[in-house]
């Protein structure tokens, strides 16, 4: 894709011209951490962030959404809950947050297209920015293959010093681009600084995985007996915490809610967890996943195997958040390798 | 028929009831659905059982409050407990930990005598509780949540995950992470993490999860400089019944 060069200094008037046509949502400072959040100015927002707490995915994904209304009573009537969304620009994802957007988009667009989310993702364009360093102490991104990204957004930014290498992965992203920022050219020695800036980032990166990601999933089926999981599920508080701050978790639970008249109500969707009690609690009280080692190992299949083989992709993009969110330090990189290490050590 | 409705208390502060008049206009849509046939708090008038629903605050603090409660239960079809002190033993249970005489004199004074207090309890500890309405105080929504699924013929259903996962939808910076402790992480949800979410820790109002890992709370808790007596302390503030805060 064609690349322009967009100086540092013009970056704020790209932003402000961006926010008279679009909700802008970037990287913000919360109680001394770094969330995303709508933005008033450029000034709000930092570039330079290392991780969010949370990823992007509440955008199209709300943690509460009304799915549809309905009247009971002697006149029936079911409506469907479609939110017209508003345009918004998400500036500055970091390749591992644009890759778990390509995995929730596999969740809710193949096969039967989920409308609200449809609606909101339709309506979202994607500035991604370049991770040139590790960007957070729990970060494993360059093990589960999201270091680079190939597409999957309408505009990306590298920093090259003094401004940003801007690569076009889109019509919108085009147009966006001609439309509200002044960009130029790129000269040789700009594209110099391109690539140094690649170069020096492959050398920033190291792998922690002891193994071949593509062995995962056939490491994790061997571990299914290992009395290891019960020793992690004695430390898991059984929280959550590390599902809700996942940014490629998508699981949701959904249930009515009437108003007092018991004529009206709505449905709402609301996210859910694996590691909570009820998740797998069906009708009749039966729970196929009674206990807190199986959802524990559960969560760890779910994304090493099971979405890794449905969609040919791992189902984690090695952000890092659930671990910086494990209260008990709960690691996927330490787990994967003790499981690992555990089954070199027997076959030996 | 109108489903007949009957609030009482026992040793609390009332509060919780005053969240249901806090629903101000929004009463008079509930006493469209049903017949609030007594409570004392709200209305001059009284009516004897048989009732449909009982709700029921506050903890079981003096021997003739037992037979009281008995009473209540053998008068209605449902008994909901309302709030921390009749679910848990709430904040009263704090006396349990106290010499009792000594508790006694600073409450009643020189007329201790006259008031032979026992240990607090939750309603559970003398009657069956139907269900329960948790929280220091109730959340008005929760209550008419309930009471919508009492009309629908439902089994009112209360959260059985830790106040994280609500703590986590709304945003927020982990309490944790601040620096403090907090007891989300085993207190039951449902109050929408409200305490975190105003900068303050969750303190366990609403109890625990049904199976909370209590061991592995206490070793985060450690962990953020607590010692097991500090542990247990914010344990008793609300859990004083509980086998945990034993």
């Amino acid at each position: 894709m064609p690349l322009k060069i967009l100086p540092k200094e013009s970056v704020p008037l790209f932003v402000d011209n961006l926010l008279r046509d679009y909700e802008v949502i970037g990287p913000l400072r919360k109680d001394g951490f770094y969330v995303f959040g709508s933005v008033r100015s450029f000034s709000d927002m930092e570039l330079d962030y290392p991780i969010t707490i949370y990823p992007a995915k509440k955008f199209f994904l709300p943690p509460r959404e009304s799915l549809l209304r309905f009247k009971t009573g002697e006149k029936v009537s079911v409506e469907p809950v479609v939110e017209e969304p508003q345009p918004k620009v998400l500036f500055g994802l970091h390749p591992c947050d644009l890759h778990s957007t390509w995995l929730l988009d596999a969740a809710f667009l193949q096969e039967t297209p989920d409308a609200s989310y449809e609606a909101r993702r339709r309506h979202t364009v994607f500035v991604g920015l370049d991770c040139l360093k590790p960007c957070d102490e729990y970060a494993f991104c360059k093990d589960m293959g999201t270091l680079y990204v190939n597409g999957g957004y309408d505009l990306f930014l590298t920093d090259i010093g003094d401004a940003y290498a801007v690569d076009i992965g889109s019509k919108r992203g085009e147009e966006m681009l001609e439309r509200y920022a002044d960009t130029r050219e790129p000269t040789p020695s700009e594209l110099k600084r391109l690539e140094a800036a690649h170069k020096e980032k492959e050398e920033n990166f190291s792998n922690r995985l002891k193994f071949d990601i593509h062995n995962l999933p056939a490491i994790l089926w061997n571990s299914y007996d290992s009395p290891y999981w019960e020793e992690l599920a004695q430390k898991c508080l059984g929280c959550g915490s590390c599902t809700l701050v996942c940014s490629t978790c998508y699981c949701f639970d959904v249930f009515d809610k009437v108003e007092l008249n018991l004529q009206k109500g709505e449905r709402i969707r609301v996210w859910d967890s694996c590691l909570l009690e009820e998740f797998a609690k069906v009708a009749g009280g039966l729970n196929f996943r009674p206990s807190r080692v199986e959802r524990l190992r559960h969560r760890f299949f779910r994304k090493g195997k099971y979405l890794t083989e449905r969609f040919g992709k791992v189902g984690c993009v090695g952000c890092g958040r659930c671990t910086r969110n494990c209260l008990v330090h709960i690691n996927p990189i330490e787990v994967y390798n003790h499981i690992y290490e555990e089954q070199q050590k027997s076959a030996a | 028929m109108k489903p007949k409705v009957a609030i009482f208390e026992f040793g609390c502060c009332e509060g919780c009831q005053l969240q249901i008049v806090n629903l101000e206009e929004r009463l008079l849509d509930l006493l469209e659905v049903v017949d609030v046939v007594t409570w004392r708090e709200a209305r001059s008038e009284h009516q004897d059982g048989p009732y449909d629903i009982a709700f029921v605050e506050g903890s079981i603090t003096r021997e003739d409050e037992i037979g009281r409660l008995k009473e209540i239960r053998e008068d209605s079809r449902i008994l909901v407990a309302l709030g921390a002190c009749a679910h848990l033993g709430g904040v009263n249970c704090l006396k349990n930990f106290m010499d009792q005489d000594e508790v006694r004199r600073y409450v009643y004074g020189d007329k201790a005598e006259w008031f032979p207090s026992i240990p607090a309890r939750p309603l559970g500890a003398v009657v069956k509780v139907d269900y329960v309405i948790p929280g220091c105080p109730i959340d008005k929504e929760e209550f008419l949540g309930v009471v919508k699924q009492l009309l629908l013929g439902k089994e009112p259903r209360l959260p059985n995950y830790p106040v994280c996962v609500e703590c986590k939808k709304a945003g927020n910076v982990c309490v944790f992470e601040k620096g403090l402790f907090c007891l989300g992480p085993i207190t039951r949800a449902g109050c929408g993490a409200r305490c975190p979410s105003f900068g303050a820790r969750c303190i366990g109002c609403r109890g625990t999860v049904d199976d909370p890992n209590t061991e592995a709370h206490r070793e985060v808790m450690k962990e953020y400089g607590l010692r097991p007596e500090d542990i247990l302390n914010k344990y008793r503030l609300f859990w004083g019944y509980l086998e945990v805060a034993r």
